[in-house]
């Protein structure tokens, strides 16, 4: 678990991060999201002491981190950078296997370790291992950068901007990679980005920062539904936000048992989110879509009464609490 | 649109043409010095300057016309550049090389009388540029290629060895090889002084500059001032540098006994050597404070954030990622050093400097030979071998 509270860094006279308080509850994944310049980068790096805090407390799994040895404290923090950082004199297999040099590990589990982790991220280690990092495309860089943080299996993965560097694609196929890893691995992550999509794609819990401070935090869902102002209105995307929020709802969640009349055409898979599924009611022009399981077999329906009152419903609820 | 665009125009469609002009230009070059500069001279001893012959004179007229058609043919060559053809050129540089040294031979058998035992032939201007001419081609083709370092330098080493061959064996008639005749043991105790000067004083300039280099990475004012007075020694002219220091060695060694007992005195190695490692400073120490904050801000940062320690950072990324730049310091300051040592023959060093004031003291051109080629030979195997040790250093073969 990493709590900030009251945490400040001053550059000189400048101040880059005021005030924050934070807590990143173990296994969760924490967005810190804002303009470039909003402290965001300053905040991640107080955690591992690349920068140390002028002010607050920061504490980690109950301990403050100025009792920790900075050396081993980063070996016990995975850490991921945009330019991925790989030693460019070093293959794949010895730039994965640092972190577990560093800590003198056998070298016969570091062989193993290096070899199971190329295997989870897709790289096949006859054909990486001996690459040269020059010899990589970017997500395949990428790829060992993230490889590298967890060689040690950290508890703690802190990733500044890891996907900011790549193609629109290659950035879609890793976020999801990463989403899978981080459902089996449950690994504490503070992730920065300025992309608000992959923070509201990623996060379990998203902060919005600007000029060193934080406007607001909460859940994904929680900020789409109430902006705290026009800032974080607008890097939610304004008007896209209702599509946005329908995209972090399940289907599932919403449908309504079968009813007596005629099941509709159009059929939707159970996991699809509320955003597909008005999507499609505008493709095939109707207002009902049969829900249906893996083995396509009906069991719910869903209306766009129903989609457009749940948001309602929501906010309502959201209110009350 | 007028008449005129709507006529067919003539057509005087070509292939164009795309010589690669510097090979070109270089083998036009080499044909007009074969024929136009003097291929040899002869001289009945060894002071009096002797006289020129040109190429007919020297190889006649069916030499001459194998010299200009290897010469042509290199310029019919490079005029459709390929690789093929590129490759050929190659092949055509490599024979004329190996055929200088007969060029040589029959000039000697035609020209010099073999009555007077005393008579000598000198290589003529015509040889030392088509010689020169050649090395330009070969960088050239060796870019063109894509070639490393290693292989000119093999090709010339082969060539090296050739023409050695040819010199002691039957090139007895050629200045040069009376020269090194005369005096076979002094010259390689000569060689053996110069690289063991060179070895030194860069062995030495490499651990200071190291170390210098470090402090000043630590100390930023120490930085202003290492720099200023580097740069003021290199503007010191070498000659001047060896007579400064003559005068406190001297009273050095006059007034502290235990230095006399080293071997330090106002001439000799011991000024030779300061002045050289005053020299070679700049280079190293320059080259590696460069090499070392030139290493990505970004990398070292990752190392940091890895959890590396401050030693483990420097040796392990720093360092490594410095060391080609740092390799080429060392390859600048050798040359440097090479070339400089030749000066430190004036206040007494030895080397191979020793031959070329000799030989300008009396005259005979032959003997400045005998001293400069082979400082010229070793300045370009250093470089070469250097050279390709820091090309072979780039992180992970290439970058």
């Amino acid at each position: 678990m990493i709590e900030l509270s009251h945490v400040s860094k001053q550059f000189g006279d400048d101040t880059a991060v005021e005030d924050i308080t934070l807590r990143v509850a173990k296994g969760k994944f924490c967005a810190l999201v804002g303009t470039s310049g909003c402290g965001k980068s300053t905040t991640l790096r107080m955690i591992n002491r690349l920068i140390e805090h002028s002010s607050g407390d920061i504490i980690l799994d109950g301990q403050a981190i100025e009792q920790y040895d900075p050396v081993k404290l980063r070996r016990r923090i995975g850490y991921v950078i945009q330019s991925t950082g790989l030693f460019p004199h070093w293959n794949v297999a010895r730039n994965i296997g640092l972190v577990p040099r560093l800590l003198k590990w056998p070298a016969t589990e570091i062989t193993a370790r290096v070899e199971e982790l190329m295997g989870v991220l897709g790289l096949p280690v006859g054909e990486f291992a001996h690459k040269y990092p020059h010899q990589l495309s970017g997500g395949q860089a990428q790829r060992v950068g993230v490889a590298r943080a967890l060689a040690a299996d950290p508890d703690i993965l802190l990733m500044d901007e890891p996907f900011g560097a790549l193609d629109p694609i290659t950035r879609e196929k890793l976020q999801d990679e990463l989403a899978k890893l981080q459902a089996r691995l449950h690994k504490t992550i503070v992730f920065v980005t300025h992309d608000m999509d992959e923070a509201l794609k990623l996060a379990d819990h998203l902060v919005v920062m600007r000029d060193g401070r934080i406007v607001q935090q909460g859940t994904p869902l929680a900020l789409l539904q109430r902006p705290a102002d026009p800032f974080v209105e607008s890097l939610l995307g304004g008007l896209e936000r209702g599509l946005k929020q329908a995209a972090l709802t399940r289907v599932k969640d919403h449908m309504t048992s079968l009813g007596p009349t005629l099941p509709a055409q159009s059929r939707i898979p159970a996991d699809f989110s509320l955003r597909q599924a008005l999507s499609m009611m505008l493709r095939d022009h109707c207002d009902r879509l049969t829900v249906v399981d893996q083995g396509d077999v009906p069991i719910g329906e869903l209306s766009l009464r129903r989609i457009v009152k749940e948001a309602q419903l929501d906010k309502v609820s959201q209110r009350d609490a | 649109m007028s008449l005129i665009d709507a006529l067919p125009s003539p057509s005087f469609k070509r292939r164009p043409w795309h010589p690669n002009v510097v090979l070109l230009c270089l083998s036009g070059a080499m044909l007009a010095a074969a024929w136009l500069l003097s291929f040899v001279s002869v001289a009945p001893n060894r002071i009096v300057s002797g006289t020129a012959f040109g190429m007919v004179d020297a190889i006649s007229w069916p030499g001459a016309a194998l010299v200009s058609l290897l010469f042509i043919a290199m310029a019919a060559l490079s005029s459709v550049p390929t690789s093929r053809h590129y490759r050929a050129m190659l092949g055509i540089i490599i024979l004329i090389l190996l055929l200088m040294p007969f060029g040589l031979m029959v000039a000697g058998h035609w020209l010099v009388d073999p009555s007077l035992p005393q008579a000598r032939l000198g290589i003529g201007a015509a040889y030392w540029t088509v010689l020169f001419v050649l090395l330009l081609c070969l960088v050239e083709l060796r870019l063109r290629l894509g070639l490393s370092r290693w292989w000119p330098t093999l090709l010339l080493a082969g060539v090296g060895i050739a023409w050695w061959g040819c010199a002691a064996l039957w090139l007895d008639r050629l200045a040069l090889v009376q020269e090194f005749q005369a005096r076979e043991g002094q010259f390689y105790q000569a060689v053996g002084q110069h690289i063991a000067l060179v070895g030194t004083a860069v062995g030495v300039s490499v651990v200071l500059g190291m170390l210098l280099a470090m402090l000043m990475r630590r100390y930023q004012r120490l930085q202003k001032i290492a720099f200023t007075l580097l740069n003021f020694l290199q503007t010191i002219p070498s000659l001047a540098l060896f007579g400064l220091l003559l005068a406190p060695l001297a009273w050095l060694a006059a007034n502290v006994p235990p230095l006399a007992a080293l071997g330090v005195s106002g001439i000799g190695n011991a000024p030779a050597l300061i002045a050289l490692i005053a020299y070679s400073l700049l280079p190293m120490v320059r080259n590696t404070y460069i090499a070392l904050e030139e290493v990505s801000a970004e990398t070292l940062q990752a190392a940091k954030a890895m959890g590396m320690r401050t030693g483990q950072r420097f040796w392990q990324v720093r360092f490594p990622l410095a060391l080609p730049v740092l390799l080429e310091g060392v390859r600048i300051t050798a040359v440097q050093a090479i070339g400089l040592t030749a000066v430190a023959a004036l206040i007494g060093a030895g080397g191979l400097g020793t031959f070329i004031f000799q030989g300008l003291g009396q005259a005979a051109m032959d003997m400045v030979l005998l001293g400069a080629l082979p400082i010229l030979i070793l300045a370009l195997i250093v470089d070469a071998g250097l050279g390709a040790l820091a090309d072979a250093l780039r992180p992970g073969g290439q970058e």
